[in-house]
């Protein structure tokens, strides 16, 4: 599925909420995933379920270049090959046990997952930083209207605020939610990111209400 | 509601005995609102919505009930009335999975060291030897023998890391009975049930119940341990995708270490106990 905002890429997640070593769930069109940082620093996208027992693979823990499960601490390699049974030790697990995955870029701060095996790159973002995420119970059309602008062909949402302009990068999620991740300047000010993360959550309230009223 | 399945038929737990007061108790099973309550004599009465009187019996400190007719008495547990267990009513823990998968979780020990880590398991202590699963034909009954896992603390009177052994039961679609090496006597079986109440097809109340040889321990620590493992498990049961019990291969991938889990799901099926499960069909 193509987002109409950022082509075939969705941004999931900001660099900085993924140390190394970590695990965290995040949300694409196509479904849950766990999105997690091998100690090396690298960062694969699994579909959020053990193909063991069904359970959440965002709940697991890594160590080294492999992402365990918390139910039996079966062992996944970054290619999703199992690697480990922890209650068979001596087994070599079969080629077959494996987790589905997703293609991920990491650049300029944010995390991408791109929805098919795309052979295009994320859009860059041109000197803006990320600086924090949020999600609202609000379709795309919705957070463009509330700022009064459509998302530029790079899925960015642009408003005045004061003297300010503060930039979104927007991606739809099911149900008519959306992730926003809001962008600065890299060399703004601690006033200026305190204002742009209230103005986003001012702009956020704002979509919701649209929202709920139908008026998109 | 019609319940298209031969599970309707099962007793299942509605309440300790111990906590029902005159006030009664009002809770759900599968999917129907029934009343627990006590008439002028003290008989314990379950009621459904609709006005009907249903089957109850009394036993193993909680009220059995069911929606249809059970073709038989609640199953036997005989070390219930053996002299010298102590009996624990543990409570209950309500927990949104399917009855199916609870009972599930509690017949697997691989995932002691991960999840009940430095009680019932730890790593690297983390290997399932082989052991026997059998389908008793004479008694309809799934059973898993020769059991063995190492644990730092089995029970709440352990000190130190032993070799557990157990026994697992599965004698009616949501219950099952665990008998594990009994620390303080050697050569009896700690019991340990798991009865479970399903509520919907995807969410249940589950009530540990416990017959021990435990002199020692007070009634508070010996409820407190098996809440805390079973709190700790509820963390699993509410994570696991799909909610409900896949029954037929394909969905998920077994192991050696899962030939209970494997058997159960298979006695299941055979037996159209299907409340809770998901069918490739469906």
């Amino acid at each position: 599925m193509k987002s109409r905002t950022t082509g075939s890429w969705t941004p999931v997640a900001l660099s900085a909420d993924l140390p190394v070593g970590t695990v965290i769930p995040a949300r694409t069109p196509t479904g849950p995933i766990a999105l997690w940082r091998s100690q090396s620093g690298g960062v694969s996208a699994f579909a959020d379920r053990c193909p063991h027992r069904g359970m959440r693979l965002s709940h697991g823990f890594v160590r080294g270049e492999a992402l365990s499960c918390i139910y039996h601490g079966w062992s996944y390699a970054q290619a999703g090959n199992c690697v480990r049974i922890p209650a068979h030790p001596g087994l070599t697990p079969p080629e077959a046990i494996r987790v589905a995955t997703r293609q991920v870029e990491e650049g300029d701060g944010i995390i991408w997952i791109a929805a098919d095996q795309s052979a295009t790159r994320p859009p860059r973002l041109d000197g803006l930083a990320p600086l924090r995420s949020l999600t609202a119970c609000a379709g795309i059309a919705a957070i463009e209207a509330a700022a009064g602008t459509d998302a530029s062909p790079g899925g960015i949402v642009g408003f005045a605020n004061n003297s300010q302009t503060i930039r979104m990068l927007v991606a739809s999620l099911e149900d008519e939610q959306a992730l926003i991740h809001v962008l600065v300047e890299g060399d703004a000010s601690p006033p200026e990111r305190i204002a742009a993360s209230r103005a986003a959550e001012a702009l956020r309230r704002m979509a919701e209400h649209i929202q709920r009223k139908g008026i998109a | 509601m019609m319940i298209p399945n031969a599970m309707v038929d099962e007793w299942y737990p509605v309440g300790l005995f111990s906590q029902l007061d005159v006030s009664g108790r009002k809770t759900a099973l599968m999917g129907e609102p029934v009343e627990v309550g006590r008439d002028a004599e003290g008989t314990v009465r379950v009621t459904s919505a609709d006005g009907r009187m249903l089957p109850v019996c009394v036993r193993y400190g909680h009220i059995w009930t069911s929606l249809g007719e059970p073709r038989k008495p609640l199953f036997a547990i005989p070390e219930a009335d053996q002299l010298g267990r102590r009996l624990v009513d543990v409570g209950v823990v309500r927990v949104r999975c399917s009855p199916l998968r609870a009972v599930e979780n509690f017949l697997d020990i691989a995932h002691f060291p991960f999840v009940h880590t430095d009680i019932l398991g730890a790593e690297p202590h983390t290997e399932v030897q082989n052991y026997k699963v059998d389908i008793r034909e004479d008694e309809d009954e799934v059973w898993a023998t020769q059991v063995k896992f190492y644990q730092p603390q089995a029970a709440k009177s352990a000190s130190g890391g032993v070799t557990t052994e157990y026994m697992y039961r599965v004698p009616a679609p949501t219950c099952s009975i665990l008998y594990k090496t009994c620390p303080p006597r050697p050569g009896e079986w700690d019991v340990i049930t798991l009865f479970v109440q399903p509520l919907a097809e995807d969410l249940c109340d589950v009530w540990p119940w416990m017959a021990l040889f435990d002199d020692e321990t007070s009634m508070t620590d010996l409820i407190h341990f098996q809440q805390t493992i079973f709190v700790q498990d509820r963390s699993i049961l509410e994570n696991q995708i799909p909610r409900l019990l896949p029954l037929d291969p394909g969905m998920e991938i077994p192991t050696r270490a899962d030939l209970t889990s494997v058997a159960y799901r298979r006695w299941l099926k055979r037996h159209g106990y299907t409340y809770g499960a998901q069918l490739v069909a469906q």
